[in-house]
Parts: structure tokens; C-alpha cells; sequence
């Protein structure tokens, strides 16, 4: 007896135009528009570069990358760059984990001179442009110190990005349920080994994704080092535009590299997120 | 309950008080002395202060004047007496509390090889035995989130076994589990109360409370307005706000 219950009793999601484009899964529609909206800026692009008699000249872009004489593999001004940066991003990298964490650790802790001075260091450093504090620890802080001019741009570029880091260790820490916390009070934990076999397990798995962030505006923003004419990647395409005027090869070039890099560098993160899914 | 030998006083709480920031008292001149080996269950309506009293003793909350005295230590300023009153308690909460990111067997190992520095091994058979007690010698290498409520809730109770206290508190135990699964803790615990471990509960479970305690208090708005034993309780009780709960829930 057909009493109405054959169909489906509303378990699946309602069926939104054409019912054969939906069955095959395929966002044809999204595709299409696109594809519409990349011809569209392509098309910009082009014609914005015709309008100035630009000329292309792609062909003379591998050099920059790498030459090969007589056998002899040498990388190209470009790929040095690229080693420099990569150099730069993975220290800082580690100094901003570091920092971020600190720092974090300094916010949450129950001394108020942690506190006061995690504020501060905050505030300062993500109120002010990541340029002015380049120059500001190059010209200023970087001869006090005697430190040289690569690790000048590491400490602010570290710096920087660590106070942004410290508020995403933060809020993965506070979002952790006050329960945990008590059960390993009740167990005599100290606050140190709680921190360490407790909370931070959790908290690091949580705020992955906002870190992967972190990192990769850490990877963008190494290029502004070039204005304390640290010789990476961004760096070194100035210098070969202002010889050669090839700007949109170049600069297409390298976004294109720094693309790739970040790239790279999220689907690493999403594998690491796999392997320590959190059980919750 | 068959004739049982309670020991000398181990908890002694005098004259505490204790308000939140929002003004709420939670207890109010709250006094009272729990023996060794003694079960006392700790009863009343919600807002009453139990678990306050419970976390004060270990701890969790501070109260702002009276004295707490556990086997010989104050409970003051002085972190070292803190943190021995901590570990010489252990706490089973309502939501139990696990670790999600370990396993259950890790759950129970973990404060063992933090806080008595027990070796992997010796931290390990401990807890396979605890494990064993509680029923859950099955599942030693799952996670929290792949067992039922009751599941969890004995794994906590192996977990805060392991580092040997004197005292258990259990905070409303059973109160977040379905009906079928209270009885597996409720046995748990009543095995426990039998080898002779001191614990103070927080529950509704009057059967419970009828049954296994020798002491049942009953708070009302941060005060005791009665104590007595279940028999007393349950059968003969005194105050008019005593019998008007026990009319409500019986």
C-alpha cells in the first residue's frame, strides 16, 4: 500500500535546480563562470599591457631561473633568491612558533608582570607596519645589538609574525574545555606538565589551520625584507626589472614561485592534520 | 550497611565560607569531620553548594576564610601542602574528563609517571589492573570518544585510582549518564566503598545513598540543615526542609 512513505523520509539534501547536473556532482555552473571570471582578467591584463606598447618577452625569463654551460647546472639569480628566502622563512618560522608560544604562555600565566609585558609586546607589534618595524630593528636596534643584516630582517619578520602566532596559540588554549584543566589538578599535575601532556597536545591540533595562515603570511611577508636590500627573491627581481624592464615576466614569474611554495606548504599542513586527527 | 570500622578523622572543615564574584553564597559557616573508610553522601537541591564543598576540598575553589585540614595539612597559601592535598584526593567529575588526545590506558598512566614518577612498566600494570576492576580491560588502546558515558566514567574513576589517594570525591557522578549505564558505576563505586576507601559523594542517587553511605548530609542554600545516618535519613528525618525534598524526590 503506497501511503506516501516510498519517498525518501526528507534525509536528503533538497535537490536545487537541474536534477541531472546534480546527480552527477559536477558544478558545471560554477566551472563555467570561472572559467568566465579568469579569461576576464586575463583579458584585462593583456590589453592593459598592449595599451602600453608592452612587449612581451617570456623567452628571456629561464636564464633567470637556472643556466646550463657545457654541462654545468647553475642556478639563476631567481632561484638564489628563492634559496635566501626559503633560508629566512624557515628560521623565522621556528622563532615565531617559539615567540607565539611564549608569549601566549606569558598572557595566560598568573604573574602580572607576564602579563603586562605580553600586552605590551603585543600591542606594539601588531599595531605598526611589519616595514616600519624592518627598518626600525635594522637601523635602530640591529647596531646596538652588532647583528648583521639577515638576521636583523629574521628577528622582525620573526617578531611580527609571533605576536599574531600568540594569539592563535591563545585562543586554541582558552577554547579548551575548564574541565581539563581541573582533572589534571585533581590529579596533581603541575601547571607545567598540564601545559605540556594536557592542554597543548589539544590546543596545537586545534588552531592548525590558523597557523598554516600564519605561516604562509610569513612566507608573503619575507619579501618584504628587500627593503633593507636582503638579497632573497623579491629582492633580486627588482634589480633584474630595473636592468631589464622585463616587469610583468618577472614579477608574474616570482608570485607564480611563492604560489607554488605556499601551495606546497598547505597541503603538507593538511596532511599533518590527517595523521593527528583529534579524537573528539 | 553491615557494621563497619570508620577510622580517626581525616578532613576536618571549619566555619568555611565562600561567594562568588556574582555575589551568589555558596557556602555559608559550612563545618564538618569525614573519618577514614567513611562513605558520606552529600545531598540537596541544586544551588545547595555541594560541589563547591566538594571542590573546595581539593582545591579547585578557594574559599575566602575558615580552615581545611586533610590528614594533618592545611589547605593554605603554601603550594607544597596545595599540591600534596591534590594528590592524596581524587576527583571523579560529572563529565568525566578524560583526555581525548590518549588513550585509555594512557588516560590512567599519565599522572602516574608525571607525579609518582613511576616507571612505564610499573605505571602500566597498575593501571591494567585498575582497568581490569572497572570492567574495561577491553578497551585499554581506545579513545575516550569511541566509549558509551558509562564507559568513560569508570575509565575516570581507574584514572584517579591510580595514584592511590585516601580520599575519593565523586561530583554528581552518574548524573550525565543514561539510566541503563549508572548501575556499571554505581557497582564501581559500591565495590570501592566496601574495600573501605573514604569518599564523599555528590548525588541523587537516594538508592545509592540509602544503601552504601554511613553519613548523609543534606545542604540547602551553602549550609548543612541536616546530618545523619541513612538509616536516620531516610526513615526519621528531622528539619521540615529535609522531609519536603525527601517528598519530592522519594
Amino acid at each position: 500500500m503506497n501511503n506516501g512513505r516510498t519517498q525518501d523520509a526528507g534525509l536528503s539534501p533538497p535537490i536545487t535546480g537541474n536534477r541531472l547536473l546534480s546527480a552527477s556532482r559536477l558544478p558545471i555552473k560554477d566551472i563555467i563562470v570561472y572559467l568566465f571570471i579568469m579569461a576576464g582578467i586575463v583579458w584585462i591584463i593583456l590589453r592593459g599591457a598592449s595599451e602600453q606598447g608592452y612587449n612581451w618577452q617570456w623567452y628571456r625569463i629561464p636564464q633567470f631561473l637556472y643556466t646550463s654551460k657545457d654541462g654545468v647546472f647553475t642556478l639563476g639569480p631567481l632561484l638564489e633568491g628563492l634559496k635566501i628566502t626559503l633560508h629566512i622563512t624557515w628560521i623565522s618560522m621556528i622563532l615565531t612558533y617559539i615567540i607565539g608560544l611564549a608569549t601566549a604562555l606569558l598572557r595566560l600565566s598568573d604573574s602580572i608582570i607576564g602579563r603586562v609585558v605580553a600586552r605590551v609586546y603585543l600591542e606594539i607589534a601588531r599595531n605598526t607596519p611589519l616595514i616600519v618595524q624592518l627598518f626600525f630593528i635594522y637601523f635602530v636596534v640591529a647596531p646596538v645589538l652588532g647583528i648583521d643584516r639577515l638576521f636583523a630582517a629574521i628577528l622582525a619578520l620573526s617578531l611580527f609574525e609571533g605576536a599574531y602566532a600568540s594569539e592563535v596559540y591563545r585562543s586554541g588554549i582558552v577554547s579548551l574545555p575548564k574541565g581539563q584543566w581541573e582533572a589534571a589538578h585533581s590529579l596533581g599535575l603541575t601547571t607545567f606538565d598540564t601545559y605540556r601532556k594536557v592542554i597543548l597536545p589539544q590546543a596545537i591540533r586545534r588552531v592548525l589551520p590558523p597557523l598554516t595562515s600564519q605561516t604562509i603570511s610569513l612566507i608573503k611577508d619575507s619579501s618584504l625584507v628587500s627593503v633593507i636590500a636582503v638579497y632573497e627573491m623579491t629582492m633580486q627581481a627588482n634589480a633584474i626589472v630595473a636592468e631589464t624592464f622585463l616587469t610583468f615576466e618577472i614579477y608574474f614569474t616570482i608570485a607564480g614561485i611563492y604560489l607554488v611554495i605556499t601551495v606546497i606548504l598547505s597541503q603538507f599542513v593538511a596532511l599533518m592534520e590527517r595523521k593527528f586527527k583529534v579524537h573528539n | 550497611m553491615a557494621e563497619k570500622k570508620l577510622g580517626d578523622y581525616i578532613i576536618n572543615v571549619k566555619n568555611i565560607y565562600k561567594t562568588f564574584p556574582n555575589g551568589v553564597k555558596a557556602l555559608c559557616d559550612f563545618s564538618t569531620n569525614i573519618r577514614r573508610a567513611e562513605v558520606v553522601v552529600v545531598i540537596g537541591p541544586s544551588g545547595s553548594g555541594k560541589s563547591t564543598f566538594l571542590r573546595c576540598l581539593n582545591g579547585l575553589e578557594d574559599i575566602d576564610s575558615g580552615e581545611i585540614v586533610f590528614d594533618g595539612i592545611p589547605l593554605d597559601d603554601n603550594k607544597k601542602n596545595r599540591l600534596q592535598i591534590r594528590r592524596d584526593m581524587g576527583m571523579v567529575f560529572q563529565l568525566f574528563n578524560l583526555f581525548p588526545h590518549l588513550t585509555v590506558l594512557q588516560n590512567v598512566m599519565l599522572a602516574q609517571q608525571l607525579v609518582r614518577k613511576s616507571s612505564t612498566s610499573l605505571a602500566k600494570s597498575v593501571s591494567m589492573e585498575l582497568l581490569e576492576k572497572v570492567g574495561i580491560d577491553d578497551k585499554v588502546d581506545s579513545f575516550p570518544s569511541q566509549l558509551s558515558g558509562g564507559q568513560q566514567q569508570r575509565v575516570a574513576i581507574a584514572r584517579a585510582l591510580a595514584m592511590k589517594p585516601k580520599v575519593m570525591l565523586f561530583d554528581e557522578a552518574t548524573s550525565a549518564l543514561d539510566p541503563e549505564m549508572i548501575g556499571e558505576v554505581l557497582d564501581v563505586m559500591r565495590t570501592l566503598a566496601e574495600e573501605g576507601m573514604t569518599m564523599i559523594c555528590v548525588t541523587h542517587e537516594l538508592g545509592f545513598a540509602q544503601e552504601v553511605s554511613d553519613w548523609v548530609i543534606f545542604m540547602d542554600e551553602g549550609k548543612i540543615v541536616e546530618g545523619g545516618t541513612a538509616e536516620h535519613f531516610f526513615n526519621n528525618p528531622q528539619e521540615e526542609r529535609t522531609k519536603l525534598f525527601l517528598s519530592q524526590i522519594l
